[in-house]
């Protein structure tokens, strides 16, 4: 079938109802975005038909399950927002590069700053970094490597299905909040306002149960009262999460009294 | 259960009822963009149900349901910043997200669709979303919005938005030419607008 200049305009109108409910396939998706982009009487008509699919949502509300939002609520708080839009703009190579491989140099070295870095984002990274410093040198793998493979870890747990949170409150100040899956064996540590120790010090966190003390990790250096995320794994039945400040490299066993004592 | 409201009149004169809250929460989503957990807790508390409840009207399953919900209040946190107020409403810029993401997730299982759509017919939509609403006064007007349009202009919309259907496969299904249903959909969300009293 032949058609028209002018019917196809009108046949392109005529997507907007179904295209305001997804009711289109990707192909049609694509094409009546293009037509969108060059018609302003469509684009409002889309804009009033969405406002009308979605009183159509509205209308379906239902409660949503518990623990959903505290879920939700925890993951954002270790994901990383996008920039308003000026600030996306590509950075000229000449001049920026170098300093933008080095914040995510930067982000990435430091587990306790890194955001939920996706597997996608954190690729990415790993080729920015290799593009300016030419091949990556063992070490600096190595830490891209641990840096990816915790953000990973974080995800695994965060998105599990029977995670679910907790906080604390760390004696001596400071409020921790984990997130815990027990099929995964592993919780996700994080805290505000903990106390700022001396460089020769640091908080190390220590999972302890019927199958003995064990140390879970050193706590990264906060930043803007945030400490984390970390990731504790290997968790046991009957275990608690403890802290406690110790050398900056660590002990064997705490050696100090628990700052925070929380049942999983 | 009967639900034929054709015989009201249109009820234009009202305010638009997503007014009051949209506005509230285009404030709380700029609050989000800025990085405020509590903002994304008010966030959650006001859109959270609705954004689960279409997800799930869509995807049926409980499980995958939830963890759209989670993939869809999660783009809400990140993409907080690209929330522009001057093109709709916060609430429909959210329910587009959720929609859309979950039509996407359906599709990608077309097969179970495929499975699924030779029972659809016999199945009522329209009374089926009826029953889940309850006395509110915006789900009020959408059923009574709904019970206003024709039966096929109805059923149109009820498989394309709360079955996620392409209007192709609502055209095979209802046996009727793909240009017709498109016509449909479009005169049917008019007619929803109208009676809603969204702005044009």
């Amino acid at each position: 079938m032949k058609l028209t200049k002018r019917s196809q305009i009108r046949d392109a109108h005529t997507l907007a109802g179904a295209y305001a409910m997804d009711a289109v396939s990707a192909p049609d998706r694509e094409r009546f975005e293009r037509h969108l982009a060059e018609c302003e009487e469509c684009a409002q008509e889309v804009a009033s038909l969405r406002e009308t699919t979605a009183m159509l949502g509205t209308a379906a509300a239902e409660p949503v399950p518990a623990g959903l939002k505290e879920r939700i609520v925890a993951a954002a708080a270790v994901t990383r927002q996008q920039p308003p839009a000026d600030e996306t703009e590509p950075v000229p190579l000449a001049h920026g590069t170098r300093a933008r491989a080095r914040i995510w140099f930067g982000s990435l070295a430091w587990p306790g700053r890194l955001t939920l870095v996706t597997a996608g984002a954190a690729a990415a990274a790993v080729l920015a970094v290799a593009v300016v410093f030419g091949v990556a040198n063992s070490s600096m793998q190595q830490q891209i490597d641990q840096a990816q493979a915790s953000s990973q870890q974080i995800a695994v747990v965060l998105t599990a299905q029977d995670a679910h949170m907790t906080t604390g409150t760390v004696a001596g100040g400071g409020t921790a909040t984990i997130v815990m899956s027990g099929s995964r064996h592993a919780l996700v540590f994080t805290a505000q306002g903990l106390h700022a120790l001396p460089a020769s010090r640091g908080y190390e966190l220590w999972l302890i149960g019927p199958a003995g003390t064990r140390p879970a990790g050193m706590l990264p250096a906060g930043s803007h009262g945030m400490t984390g995320p970390v990731i504790a794994s290997g968790l046991r039945p009957g275990d608690h999460l403890a802290l406690t400040a110790e050398p900056a490299d660590g002990s064997a066993h705490p050696d100090t009294p628990m700052m925070l004592d929380m049942v999983l | 259960m009967t639900a034929t409201g054709s015989q009201e009149p249109r009820d234009r004169a009202r305010p638009a009822p997503a007014a009051p809250a949209g506005t509230d929460l285009a404030s709380q989503i700029a609050l989000v963009a800025r990085g405020e957990a509590t903002a994304f807790d008010a966030v959650f508390e006001q859109i959270g149900p609705s954004v689960f409840g279409v997800v799930k009207r869509v995807i049926r399953d409980p499980a995958q349901s939830e963890e759209v919900t989670q993939e869809v209040m999660l783009e809400v946190w990140r993409s907080a910043s690209k929330f522009d107020a001057g093109r709709g409403s916060a609430a429909a810029w959210v329910m587009t997200l959720a929609h859309r993401r979950a039509v996407d997730r359906v599709r990608s299982v077309q097969k179970e669709a495929e499975r699924e759509r030779r029972v659809a017919v016999a199945e009522i939509p329209f009374d089926e979303v009826i029953e889940a609403v309850e006395s509110s006064l915006e789900r009020e007007r959408v059923r009574r919005c709904l019970g206003s349009l024709t039966e096929v202009q109805r059923e149109s919309v009820t498989l394309a938005y709360y079955r996620g259907y392409t209007y192709g496969q609502v055209a095979s299904l209802l046996g009727v030419p793909t240009g017709t249903v498109k016509t449909r959909m479009r005169d049917a969300l008019i007619r929803m607008r109208d009676c809603l009293g969204v702005p044009e």
